[in-house]
C-alpha cells in the first residue's frame, strides 16, 4: 500500500515537474528577450515622446509624431539615409566581388608569405579607425577622394573586407579540391565550377559575413565624420545633428535610430536561415 | 577510347618526387592497374593524366596526342576520385546526371534519365536518388562516385580505389561488373589499388609503383611468379611470401642452400642451377610461398626443419600457420582442419621446385623453375 502511495507521489511529482519545466524555460527566456531587447524598447518609445514629457514619464505619456514630423519632414534625413545606403551597400558588393576571389586564393594556392598577407588583412581590424584616420584624411585631400561616395566605399573595405575575406576562406578550406577536379572532369569551365559547385557552398557564409559586413558599414561613424560631411551624409553623422548646442533633442535622435536600425533588421530577418548556418563552420562537408 | 603513353613523368610536391622518371604505355581497351603500397604516388600518376595535376617533366599522350596543356575538361577522361568528390548540394541523381549537363557533353534530359537509371540500378543506389551526398553510407557514396564515372563514354576511365569502402560481399560482386563492364563497352581503364586480389582478378597488367617510381609491369601471372624483387614479390600473395636468407654453396656438380642455421640442405631445381651459378654472389634470398611448404607435427625424414608453431589463425578456407624456425617466422597455408597448439613443434619441408630466387644483396630476381613457360607469356 504504501508502496503504492510512494509510486503515485513519484510519478506525481515527475508529472508536476514535466508542467514546470517548460515554465521555468519559457519564463527564463523571455526575461532574457525582455533584457535584451529593453535598449530598443526605449528607444522606439522615446521616438513618440515629446521633449517636454522625455525625463518625467516612464511608459504613461501623450504619445507624438512630432519628433518623426521634426526629422523625416524638417532635415534632409531621407538623403542621408539614401546615402547611406549606397555607401554601406556599395562597400559590401565590392568586398563580395573582391574578397571571394581574394579568399580562394588565400585557401587554395601556395604562394610565399601566404600566412603573413592573411593575417594582414585581418591585422586592419585590430587599428581602432582613429590611428589611421588622420593620414587617411591628408591623402584624400590631396587626390581628391575626400567627401565622395567611391571614397567612401575604398575606405570602408577596412571594415568589411577582413571579415569577409577570413570567413570565405575557412569555407573553401572545407571543401576537397577534388569537388572541383571533378567538376572539371565533368567538362565545365572554371567559372561553371566556381558558379555552379563552389558558390553554392559557401553561400551561407558569404551571406552571413556580407551582412555582418553591412551592419558594420552601415554603423561607421569614425571614417564618414572625418572623411565626408558636406555632399555626402550618412545617418550616423546625420543623427548628431540633433544634438544641438542648447539642447539635445532625444525624441529626434530616437527617430533617427529607430529609423536607422530598420534596414538591418530587415535584411537580418530576410536571411536568418544562413545567419545560423554561415557562421558555424565546416557545414558543408559531405 | 584510347592509348595512354607517359614519357619521362616527374613531379614534385615541394622537395618530394612524387613522381620520379615514370614511364608507361597503357594500351587500347586494356585495363590497366596501378598498384603499390600507400604514398606509392598512385593517385598523382591519375591526376597527371586526368589533368588536374601537371608534371614538372614529361609528356602525357591521350590517343596520340600530347596533352600536357590540354585542360582536363577537355582530354575526355572520367574518374573516380578517393575521397568520392560528390557535390554536396546536390542529389543523388544529379550529382551522376553532372557530367551530362555540362555544355561540353550534353545530353538531353531523357537520355540522362535512362543513363542514370541504368547506372544506379547497376550500382544498387537506385533507391537513394532524391538523397544528398551527407546522408549516405561511405559505401554508398562511393558507389554514387562510380556511377558518376560510368555514365559516361569517355577516353579512358581513371578508378582511384573505387571499391575500397565497400563491404566485402558488395566488393566482390562490383569487381565481377566492373570486369563484365569493361569487356562490354571496350575502355580504356587506370585502377588504382591497394588490394592484391583486386589487381590479379581485374587487371590485364598491373604496374607495380613504389616512391614514385615504377618498379615492375606484367601481367598478374608474371607479378605472383616471377617478380622482379623482393619488395613485389611481398606484395602479392597472402599469407605474405616468406624470404629465407639463405646461404649457396657451389660444389663441382652439386648446388646447395643452408638457411635459418639448419643443417638441412636444400637443393634446387635442375633448370635453376646455372642462373644460379652466374648469380656473382652466394647470399641468396629464397622466396618461399604458404602453399609451396609442407607440414607434420611428427618427424617424417631428416630434410625436415624442426619449428614450433607461434600462432594458427583461422580465416575460413584455409589456416594460416606461423611457424618459428631459428627465430624466424614462417606462414604456411594449411587445409581447413588443422588445429595446432601454440608452441607444439612442427616440421617443416620447402618445396624447392616453386621456390623463387633473389640476390641477397640487391634483392633483385634472379631465377625460378620453370621460367620458360612464364617468359614465354610474356612475349605471348
Amino acid at each position: 500500500m504504501s508502496n503504492h502511495q510512494q509510486l503515485t507521489d513519484s510519478s506525481k511529482n515527475k508529472s508536476i515537474l514535466k508542467i514546470l519545466e517548460p515554465i521555468g524555460r519559457n519564463l527564463g527566456l523571455t526575461l532574457f528577450a525582455m533584457f535584451a531587447l529593453f535598449p530598443l524598447v526605449w528607444m522606439v518609445i522615446c521616438a513618440f515622446k515629446s521633449d517636454a514629457q522625455m525625463y518625467n514619464t516612464v511608459f504613461v505619456f501623450q504619445p507624438t509624431l512630432e519628433n518623426f514630423r521634426a526629422v523625416l519632414i524638417g532635415t534632409d534625413y531621407f538623403k542621408a539615409f539614401f546615402q547611406n545606403l549606397v555607401v554601406a551597400g556599395g562597400a559590401v558588393i565590392i568586398t563580395v566581388i573582391a574578397g571571394v576571389p581574394c579568399a580562394y586564393a588565400l585557401a587554395r594556392y601556395n604562394f610565399k608569405k601566404k600566412e603573413d598577407v592573411a593575417f594582414q588583412i585581418l591585422s586592419f581590424k585590430f587599428a581602432p579607425e582613429i590611428m589611421v584616420i588622420l593620414p587617411i584624411f591628408l591623402i584624400f585631400q590631396k587626390v581628391g577622394l575626400y567627401d565622395t561616395f567611391f571614397g567612401l566605399i575604398w575606405v570602408y573595405q577596412l571594415i568589411t573586407m577582413p571579415l569577409l575575406i577570413w570567413v570565405v576562406r575557412g569555407y573553401f578550406e572545407d571543401i576537397s579540391v577534388e569537388v572541383e577536379q571533378a567538376a572539371q572532369l565533368d567538362g565545365y569551365t572554371w567559372y561553371e565550377v566556381f558558379f555552379k559547385t563552389l558558390v553554392p557552398l559557401i553561400k551561407p557564409g558569404m551571406v552571413a559575413a556580407a551582412l555582418l559586413a553591412f551592419i558594420f558599414a552601415w554603423n561607421s561613424f569614425t571614417f564618414p565624420l572625418i572623411l565626408s560631411g558636406f555632399k555626402i551624409q550618412t545617418i550616423t553623422i546625420t543623427a548628431l545633428r540633433y544634438i544641438a548646442s542648447d539642447t539635445v533633442h532625444y525624441g529626434q535622435v530616437a527617430v533617427a535610430s529607430t529609423i536607422a536600425v530598420l534596414p538591418e533588421v530587415i535584411v537580418a530577418l530576410f536571411i536568418q536561415k544562413h545567419l545560423v548556418r554561415g557562421l558555424s563552420f565546416g557545414a558543408v562537408k559531405g | 577510347m584510347a592509348q595512354i603513353e607517359l614519357e619521362n613523368i616527374t613531379k614534385q610536391f615541394g622537395d618530394v618526387k612524387a613522381l620520379n622518371n615514370v614511364n608507361l604505355t597503357v594500351r587500347d581497351n586494356e585495363f590497366f592497374v596501378l598498384f603499390g603500397p600507400a604514398g606509392a604516388g598512385k593517385t598523382t600518376l591519375l591526376k597527371t593524366i586526368a589533368g588536374a595535376e601537371f608534371p614538372e617533366k614529361g609528356l602525357v599522350r591521350v590517343g596520340g596526342e600530347i596533352v600536357n596543356h590540354v585542360e582536363s575538361k577537355d582530354r575526355n577522361v572520367s574518374m573516380v576520385f578517393e575521397n568520392y568528390a560528390l557535390y554536396p548540394n546536390l542529389s543523388v541523381f544529379d550529382n551522376i546526371a553532372s557530367p551530362m549537363r555540362s555544355r561540353l557533353y550534353k545530353k538531353d534530359e531523357e537520355f540522362i534519365k535512362t543513363a542514370v537509371d541504368k547506372v544506379t540500378k547497376m550500382m544498387k543506389i537506385n533507391h537513394l536518388l532524391e538523397r544528398k551526398p551527407s546522408q549516405l553510407s561511405n559505401g554508398q557514396r562511393q558507389r554514387v562516385a562510380l556511377g558518376r564515372c560510368l555514365v559516361r563514354t569517355p577516353n579512358v576511365f581513371l578508378m582511384d580505389e573505387p571499391l575500397a569502402h565497400l563491404d566485402a560481399k558488395l566488393r566482390h560482386f562490383m569487381r565481377g561488373e566492373l570486369k563484365e563492364m569493361q569487356t562490354s563497352i571496350n575502355s580504356t581503364t587506370i585502377y588504382v589499388t591497394h588490394d592484391y586480389m583486386e589487381a590479379m582478378s581485374l587487371a590485364d597488367r598491373i604496374a607495380v609503383l613504389n616512391h614514385g617510381e615504377i618498379i615492375q609491369i606484367g601481367t598478374a601471372q608474371e607479378m605472383y611468379y616471377t617478380p622482379c624483387n623482393e619488395f613485389v614479390a611481398r606484395l602479392f600473395g597472402e599469407p605474405e611470401i616468406n624470404i629465407l636468407e639463405g646461404k649457396m654453396y657451389i660444389e663441382a656438380d652439386d648446388i646447395y642452400f643452408k638457411v635459418l642455421n639448419q643443417d638441412v640442405l636444400l637443393h634446387p631445381a635442375q633448370d635453376t642451377i646455372e642462373a644460379l651459378r652466374d648469380a656473382g654472389t652466394n647470399s641468396i634470398h629464397i622466396g618461399m610461398r604458404g602453399n609451396d611448404m609442407q607440414f607434420a607435427f611428427e618427424k617424417p625424414g631428416d630434410e625436415w626443419m624442426e619449428g614450433t608453431v607461434y600462432a594458427n589463425e583461422p580465416i575460413g578456407n584455409k589456416v594460416i600457420m606461423t611457424v618459428l624456425i631459428a627465430d624466424k617466422k614462417i606462414s604456411l597455408t594449411c587445409p581447413n582442419d588443422t588445429v595446432a597448439e601454440m608452441d607444439q613443434k612442427v616440421y617443416v619441408k620447402f618445396n624447392m621446385i616453386n621456390a623463387i630466387y633473389f640476390n641477397g644483396e640487391t634483392k633483385e630476381f634472379i631465377t625460378r623453375n620453370n621460367m620458360s613457360r612464364y617468359t614465354a607469356k610474356k612475349e605471348g
